[in-house]
């Protein structure tokens, strides 16, 4: 029987169009007004959020805590200095020792992070021909001081191999300056240890600070969990109180609706994106290189994708604690796969997909090249938060002309 | 509408429900809580679909209306569901704006929205802070500021106190003065007098669709008149008398008569208890409350309900004791 509706019949004029969406934006806007509170929360919250980080992250990881086992006999050097300079900020050398069961157990308790055991026959194996071998060992449970403490190892070991090069060149040197004459100590033998050494310069626009870095993916973060809290909850509570009744009665189509949702949470998101972001530049000192025109521009982008993805979750969700569940998901997916934490290159290619799918991944992306760089080095990704937008808004569409037509 | 059914799952929550509802009129649609009285309105606003039988609002299918249509109804639903964060008169405003009504000819009809249902004074009050009979009232000028030609209330007076019910009603009843056609659903049954007809609901059923006047005349059968006397009387001192259908007695100085006409019964009564040396002190046409009269055609409509049954039993028992 009868369960469907149309909406159709006269076509309303453009002005009556128009009176409509704006009575749903006024209204959403006059609600947010009304609760100084969130409004408050909604500005501060984020410049506090990335004032904190920005003053509380050093960004200077600490070095591994190390003990050196040197066997009795192993004519290597016992000062902590020595080990340190190998790898230099990497290495916290407090003990030398040749007590190997105690240093293992300590490894064990984390008293130490790092173990480093020399062979006992270092010298007799390299004059053999023979390489030796160095233990080095740690006990860490975190993936990131896992992949360190293995260049720690690497930098170590290449360092020392480097040193022991350098020490033979020199006694060979010695030797042949003894047999042949001076001609031969033409290369010092910090130069055959060491043939080249590296001259770096990173040509970056801005210099590669912890803040400056973070920033824009921060401000991308909260421009995009604003927006999806911010609309999650609105139509979800339409729903609860009744009011989708009305507007199914009203001569008010889903169109109208949802485009005057659209309206009031893009001016919120931009109002705060604006004060946020002037914060960030002015306050924080974040550099702007791009200019603030192409900036707008991609939060204009990142808003209307990041509203898309709220309007769906308000429009799928049974009930409020469902519609923040699923926004703090959001968050959740947000933070792990965007590159906020790690690089999306990092992940298998196939959940590189998830990656792309997340407005902020986009976001995060274009706002660093642009406020760092000066422009955005890959503009498919400014198409693909476009995209992203269009597609959930006619998701959002459907699903809501659907509510509106289909009776409970 | 026609023979309207609505059914959730295996609940029938209205069943074979015919009503039609005169323009410029007031049809009140009395049943108690769970009767099926809401769902009847949101099957005629569209708000709802119907399992069977049809429906007519405006010339129109309620589940297929066009714009035109529904800018020319207004829907009061049970619930307030305005916004508390808006005062009054931006709720109504933001009411009117979904009827597509600009800013400047809106702020002359939120006005004058308020002022019919008394909330001038309120109208820059949070939606919130308005008591339960104001928010009923702001609801009321929600669905009254398009002038809508067909208003659908639902409940307008549930947990509202007796002043408040009784200016409600005067609203309501001033709104179809003006014109309009009213759908007005209570679970009052006393409120049926102020309706121009009424349909009794029960268990999703009709029960009774008629004026006031009649539904009183079909639970008694005729007019009743109370008759009370200087001292004792009998029924069988208006033996006799022609037109009466039935005589009862509360008190043994009182008679409670059921007759065909008051007007021509009322002398002859009068002058039978007079030959009994009875004089009577007061003589009245006896107003049965709307309690009573609900009361008493659910129980008529269960006994013929139960007489239809045991005659299609019987109906059946000699077709089983053939086969």
């Amino acid at each position: 029987m009868a369960e469907r509706r149309r909406t159709g019949g006269v076509r309303p004029s453009l002005g009556q169009t128009f009176v409509r969406m704006a009575s749903f934006t006024g209204k959403e806007l006059r609600e947010v007004v009304r609760r100084p509170g969130v409004l408050a929360s909604l500005i501060l919250g984020p410049f506090l959020i990335m004032f904190l980080f920005g003053i509380g992250y050093t960004g200077v990881r600490a070095p591994f805590i190390t003990e050196i086992v040197i066997p009795e006999g192993v004519a290597l050097p016992r000062e902590a200095e020595y080990y340190a300079d190998l790898a230099p900020g990497r290495l916290d050398v407090r003990e030398i020792t040749a007590d190997r069961e105690g240093a293992e157990q300590r490894l064990r308790s984390r008293e130490i992070d790092l173990l480093i055991v020399a062979p006992e026959n270092a010298t007799s194996e390299l004059r053999a021909g023979r390489q030796t071998t160095i233990r080095v060992a740690w006990n860490q449970v975190d993936p990131v001081y896992d992949q360190l403490a293995g260049l720690a190892t690497t930098i170590l070991v290449s360092s020392l191999n480097a040193e022991i090069v350098e020490q033979a060149a020199e006694e060979g040197i010695s030797f042949a300056a003894g047999e042949i004459g001076s001609a031969v100590t033409n290369v010092p033998p910090e130069v055959i240890a060491r043939p080249t050494t590296a001259e770096t310069e990173n040509v970056s626009l801005s210099p590669p600070l912890v803040l400056s870095f973070f920033g824009p993916a921060v401000f991308a973060l909260v421009i995009q969990h604003l927006a999806v809290t911010l609309t999650a909850l609105s139509m979800v509570r339409e729903r609860l109180s009744g009011q989708m009744d009305r507007f199914r009665v009203a001569p008010v189509s889903s169109m109208e609706l949802l485009v005057g949702k659209y309206m009031a949470y893009a001016v919120l998101s931009l109002v705060v994106a604006a004060v946020v972001g002037a914060l960030l530049v002015l306050v924080l000192n974040v550099p702007l290189l791009g200019g603030p025109l192409i900036f707008a521009g991609i939060v204009l982008l990142l808003t209307f994708a990041s509203l898309g993805v709220g309007l769906l979750i308000s429009l799928v969700a049974d009930s409020e604690r469902q519609a923040v569940q699923l926004s703090m998901l959001m968050l959740l997916a947000s933070v792990f796969f965007s590159g906020f934490v790690l690089p999306v290159t990092d992940f298998a290619g196939w959940t590189q997909y998830i990656s792309y799918a997340l407005p902020v991944t986009h976001g995060i992306a274009t706002l660093q090249d642009t406020m760092l760089g000066g422009e955005v080095s890959q503009p498919w990704m400014l198409l693909a938060l476009l995209g992203i937008g269009v597609v959930l808004y006619v998701g959002s569409l459907l699903r809501l002309r659907r509510i509106l037509r289909t009776a409970d | 509408m026609d023979h309207v059914t609505r059914a959730f799952g295996d609940d029938v929550a209205v069943n074979d429900l015919s009503l039609h509802v005169e323009p410029g009129s007031i049809l009140g649609l009395i049943g108690p809580s769970g009767s099926g009285k809401t769902t009847t309105v949101r099957m005629l606003t569209g708000t709802l679909g119907r399992t069977g039988g049809e429906i007519r609002v405006l010339g129109e299918d309620p589940m297929e209306f066009s714009r035109r249509a529904r800018g020319r109804i207004a829907y009061m639903p049970q619930l307030f569901s305005l916004y508390e964060d808006l005062t009054a008169q931006e709720n109504v405003g933001f009411v009117a704006a979904l009827y597509g009504i600009g800013p400047f000819k809106r702020r002359s009809l939120i006005r004058r929205a308020l002022e019919v249902v008394d909330l001038t004074e309120a109208k820059d009050r949070l939606a919130r802070n308005l008591s339960g009979g104001m928010q009923r009232r702001l609801e009321l000028a929600c669905a009254l500021v398009h002038s809508p030609d067909v208003l659908f209330v639902d409940e307008p007076t549930a947990g509202t106190d007796p002043m408040l019910r009784q200016s409600i009603w005067d609203e309501l009843r001033q709104l179809r003065d003006d014109g309009r056609t009213l759908l007005v659903t209570t679970q009052y049954v006393g409120e049926a007098e102020y309706c121009d007809q009424v349909a009794l609901i029960a268990d999703g059923e009709l029960v009774a669709l008629d004026t006031p006047d009649e539904l009183r005349r079909m639970v008694f059968g005729g007019e009743v008149l109370e008759v009370n006397a200087q001292r004792t009387v009998e029924p069988e001192m208006l033996d006799g008398i022609p037109g009466i259908l039935r005589i009862s007695q509360p008190g043994p100085r009182q008679l409670v008569v059921t007759t065909e006409d008051a007007a021509s019964t009322t002398p002859r009564i009068v002058e039978a208890l007079r030959l009994h040396s009875v004089e009577v002190l007061g003589l009245a046409e006896h107003q049965p409350t709307f309690d009573e009269v609900f009361t008493g055609l659910v129980e008529q409509q269960r006994a013929m309900r139960q007489r239809e049954e045991q005659a299609a039993g019987a109906a059946q028992a000699p077709a089983v004791a053939d086969g």
